[in-house]
């Protein structure tokens, strides 16, 4: 997974293309969406996805075929954006990584934070609801949520493009989604569910 | 998973911070088949709120998966393949 791991193969260029064309660009939809939900930002989310493809590619010798081509693009675009776009944000991440732990450990847990948030309330759902309460959430914990339920990556995967541990992998992603439930919850009330 | 009956079901989860654990490998797909047949199957049908949890679950995954992607640009498409062709050529 490392680009800076020295390489291990030595492609030629034939096998070079054919890794990029069949292995890399088929992920493009799901890099492009990550990258603009970690953006917000239609052009910053191009020129992330352009720098990755292209690091991809400069560095394609550390990637070794046969291996999950998905998850090594992700971790470069995710190390990308920490690297050169979350720099540029004024906003510094406001996840304490320490109250995540402490969080998931506590009683805390055991709290439905939003028992009656119906089914049915989400079916009403049809505008950019879930979107926008996606994009509320803070970045680290949007990006959890993005990976397991968008993109389906199993806990050790996502250990692996996040650097983290999977207890933080499962405790980030347990509360990234009551948080969206929250988000969700306060959407249903505008909408006129009681008790949502 | 059959409709159950909602009067017989227990209104109060006796483990509610052992099924949400759970309920998270489930649809996250870490559980095991044994896990998910004990829950599923067993569980669901006599635990309220698990079997609402678990719905409302499954409900918001489909919605962000309708909802929150999209496709890349085409022109970004081109602009990377170009660029790396052009890497290519000896
Ligand atoms: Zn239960």
């Amino acid at each position: 997974m490392e680009l800076e791991e020295s390489p291990k193969q030595q492609y030629s260029d034939k096998e070079k293309s054919n890794i990029f064309n069949n292995e890399f660009m088929p992920h493009i939809n799901s890099m492009y969406n990550f990258a603009y939900r970690l953006t917000l930002d239609q052009d910053d989310s191009k020129d992330l996805v352009q720098d990755t493809y292209l690091k991809a590619y400069r560095f394609i010798d550390s990637f070794q075929q046969g291996t999950n081509a998905k998850a090594w693009l992700f971790r470069i675009l995710k190390n990308s954006f920490i690297n050169d776009y979350r720099k540029k944000s004024k906003e510094p991440s406001k996840v304490d990584y320490q109250e995540v732990e402490s969080y998931y450990n506590s009683e805390e847990v055991d709290r439905q934070i939003t028992p009656d948030l119906r089914v049915e309330a989400l079916k009403d759902m049809i505008g950019d609801e879930i979107s926008n309460a996606l994009n509320s959430l803070d970045v680290d914990f949007r990006t959890v949520i993005i990976l397991c339920d968008l993109e389906g990556f199993k806990y050790d995967e996502m250990a692996k493009i996040l650097d983290i541990p999977i207890g933080t992998v499962r405790s980030r992603l347990h509360r990234a989604r009551n948080l969206l439930k929250e988000k969700l919850s306060e959407y249903a009330k505008q909408m006129g569910y009681k008790n949502a | 998973m059959s409709n159950p009956d909602q009067n017989q079901m227990k209104q109060e989860c006796q483990n509610q911070r052992e099924c949400m654990e759970m309920l998270q490998l489930i649809v996250d797909g870490e559980a095991s088949p044994e896990q998910k047949e004990h829950f599923l199957v067993h569980h669901l049908e006599e635990c309220m709120p698990c079997y609402k949890n678990y719905h409302l679950e499954v409900a918001i995954r489909q919605l962000l998966k309708n909802k929150c992607t999209g496709q890349a640009p085409q022109e970004l498409i081109d602009s990377i393949k170009a660029k790396v062709i052009s890497n290519l050529a000896p």
